[in-house]
């Protein structure tokens, strides 16, 4: 988002042709080192089971069956990422599960290319190995550490390790959240405490944007997080409206953000009614309206 | 107008989009879907690039760049189909100029067979080289396996040892390659194999080495092909290694990348060099034939490679 300046963060933005930028998470070590290691399993499988019909084909075709063996060997140990990622859309087993994807620093999907190349590269970004003689582990000759591809991520902003700083690709957390629309509360105070509110209020996008984050995320506090978190916003508010000091913050943040977000003050009977409705018998006329009190009926805000 | 209502006035183009997205991948010429998916879109991009003025909630703003992101994947594929021309320029214009001209591939080349022979030298006359320098046992294997003439052996052990030669040699290859990026791995690999090479091609050599004679006729056929591609995958590397530090005036990553698009045709010529040097030793050096055939077969590749490098990379004004 433009207005946040300089963000610290894992965001990274992609302009189009239709000139907007959108925002991809890109991913870091932890989430692609488990996808590496299914991957790597998933591969040991496949050789297993390779090696399993070969041995059975032997007794028939020998030496095919050991070259079928070889080749398949070779193909899967070079180029498993290399054709997963070509004809999965820049996914590989290993990473569906964990949810990430390969994708140009374009924005656009990897091409066949960039997905060989990238995989043949991982062999550098596996260095420095060491030998396993020292760990007193014979049967693997050479341990990776993969402390290069670490460096390497660690040292741009798109966590990319030296294949793909050459393939310019990068590994994205691809995310499906739910289309949530607005926050709905099941509490009528929120709504008996808009009327309250200036008639003409007005508030800088980044107050809106503010109610907004805290709107979304109360139903993951306490009550008592809820009061910690809202003070901040909420007791300058409530001297500048004029209204009672001891009115609940979260309520005050959440009549507001009802006010901005849902409805005018025309609608706010049918609101009201609406969520008593749901409510019905559960509400405590004492906590009713403005005080500090318990404050919070269970449920979940969310329609 | 209330966030409230704008969205429940787009949540149905939205939700609608994000099911094309599925759909289009499956069924991809539709135009009527196409058409409505990309008008779609557009509308999305645009309710994007206003989510800060219409003040939506960071939530829906979260969801609208998953939205736009997967849409703008499903539009923007690359293009796959191959393009046989334009390999085959690729093949036989830019690879053998490059191959020509490149310093690193002709300090790959020169450091490699310079190993090779120094090694092999060094084995030649000092018995204790070989057993030093090469892994402990191989020499003695190869001894054995040497041991008595070529023979004619079972048709198929030969495939068996096509897909070893295959899988062994060109990963060594890949590997060449590989580490080259890194520069100082990728020449310890490269000069670490010709050394072994030359150490076992100087201790065959010897005069007292009875299995020395068939070794020789077993190695020449295939010789040419093979040590000009590991030079070759050895010499890409470098390149690619290169590439991050002489920019040419580039940034690092994008000189990066542009080194890589020159190498890997070059690294593709190595495989490719591999995969025929393992067919030729596994199909014809194992026959027992008279070694001039074979040398001839030797003599005929290396002007097969002298040929691609020298005549067609020879370079010449680009109209």
């Amino acid at each position: 988002m433009s207005s946040v300046p300089c963000q610290i963060d894992s965001v990274i933005e992609i302009a189009t042709p239709e000139n907007i930028a959108f925002q991809y998470r890109v991913a870091g070590p932890f989430r692609r080192l488990p996808a590496y290691l299914i991957d790597l399993a998933i591969r040991v499988a496949i050789l297993f089971v390779v090696a399993l019909v070969c041995s059975v084909l032997s007794i028939a075709i020998g030496g095919i069956s050991a070259a079928v063996w070889l080749l398949a060997y070779f193909v899967v140990s070079w180029f498993y990422g290399g054709l997963f990622e070509t004809f999965m859309h820049g996914q590989t087993p290993g990473k569906r599960v964990l949810g990430i994807r390969v994708m140009s620093t374009s924005g656009r999907p990897i091409n066949g290319y960039q997905a060989v190349l990238r995989n043949i590269l991982r062999v550098a970004d596996m260095g420095p190995v060491i030998s396993a003689e020292a760990v007193g582990l014979p049967p693997i000759p050479l341990i990776p550490t993969f402390l290069v591809g670490l460096c390497s991520m660690a040292l741009n902003r798109r966590f990319q390790r030296l294949g793909d700083l050459v393939c310019h690709t990068m590994v994205v957390v691809e995310e499906r959240p739910w289309l949530s629309g607005v926050v709905r509360f099941d509490d009528p105070r929120a709504f008996e405490l808009a009327s309250y509110l200036p008639a003409d209020l007005q508030v800088r996008r980044s107050m809106a944007r503010a109610i907004a984050h805290y709107a979304e995320r109360r139903r993951f506090f306490s009550v008592s997080r809820r009061r910690e978190v809202a003070q901040h916003l909420a007791e300058p508010l409530l001297k500048q409206f004029g209204l009672p000091a001891n009115t609940s913050y979260d309520l005050l943040l959440c009549s507001m953000y009802y006010r901005l977000f849902i409805a005018d003050r025309g609608d706010d009977e049918t609101h009201a009614a609406r969520a008593k409705a749901a409510l019905g018998h559960r509400m405590s006329p004492f906590a009713y309206p403005l005080q500090r009190g318990p404050a919070d009926p269970t449920g979940s805000p969310f329609r | 107008m209330k966030v409230a209502v704008l969205l429940e006035q787009r949540r149905q183009n939205w939700l609608e989009l994000d099911r094309l997205c599925d759909q289009v991948r499956r069924r991809k010429h539709e135009a009527e879907l196409v058409v409505r998916f990309a008008s779609l879109y557009r509308a999305a991009c645009a309710d994007l690039a206003l989510a800060d003025a219409y003040q939506l909630p960071p939530g829906t703003v979260q969801y609208l760049h998953q939205l736009v992101g997967r849409a703008h994947n499903q539009l923007y594929r690359s293009r796959r189909r191959l393009d046989l021309a334009r390999l085959g320029r690729t093949l036989l214009v830019d690879v053998p100029r490059r191959i020509f001209r490149d310093r690193c591939v002709q300090i790959a080349l020169l450091l490699f067979w310079a190993t090779f022979l120094g090694s092999a030298a060094m084995a030649y006359f000092d018995a204790d080289w070989g057993l030093q320098v090469v892994p402990p046992g191989m020499i003695e294997m190869l001894e054995d396996s040497f041991d008595e003439p070529l023979s004619m052996r079972d048709p198929q052990a030969n495939f068996a040892m096509a897909g070893f030669y295959i899988q062994h040699n060109t990963t060594i290859g890949l590997r060449c390659f590989a580490s080259g990026i890194l520069i100082v791995p990728g020449l310890y690999e490269t000069l670490y194999n010709a050394l072994v090479l030359g150490a076992c091609f100087g201790y065959m050599a010897r005069p007292g080495v009875a299995a020395g004679g068939n070794f020789y006729e077993f190695v020449t056929a295939h010789g040419p092909f093979e040590l000009t591609a590991i030079a070759l995958a050895a010499g890409a590397g470098l390149r690619l290694g290169l590439g991050w530090i002489n920019t040419g005036g580039l940034t690092r990553a994008a000189s990066l990348r542009k080194t890589a698009t020159d190498t890997v045709p070059l690294m593709g010529v190595s495989g490719a060099l591999f995969f025929l040097a393992a067919l030729i030793e596994a199909f014809f050096s194992p026959l027992p034939l008279p070694y001039s055939i074979k040398a001839g077969v030797a003599v005929v590749t290396g002007v097969i490679l002298f040929l691609y490098i020298v005549v067609l990379g020879f370079p010449r004004r680009v109209r």
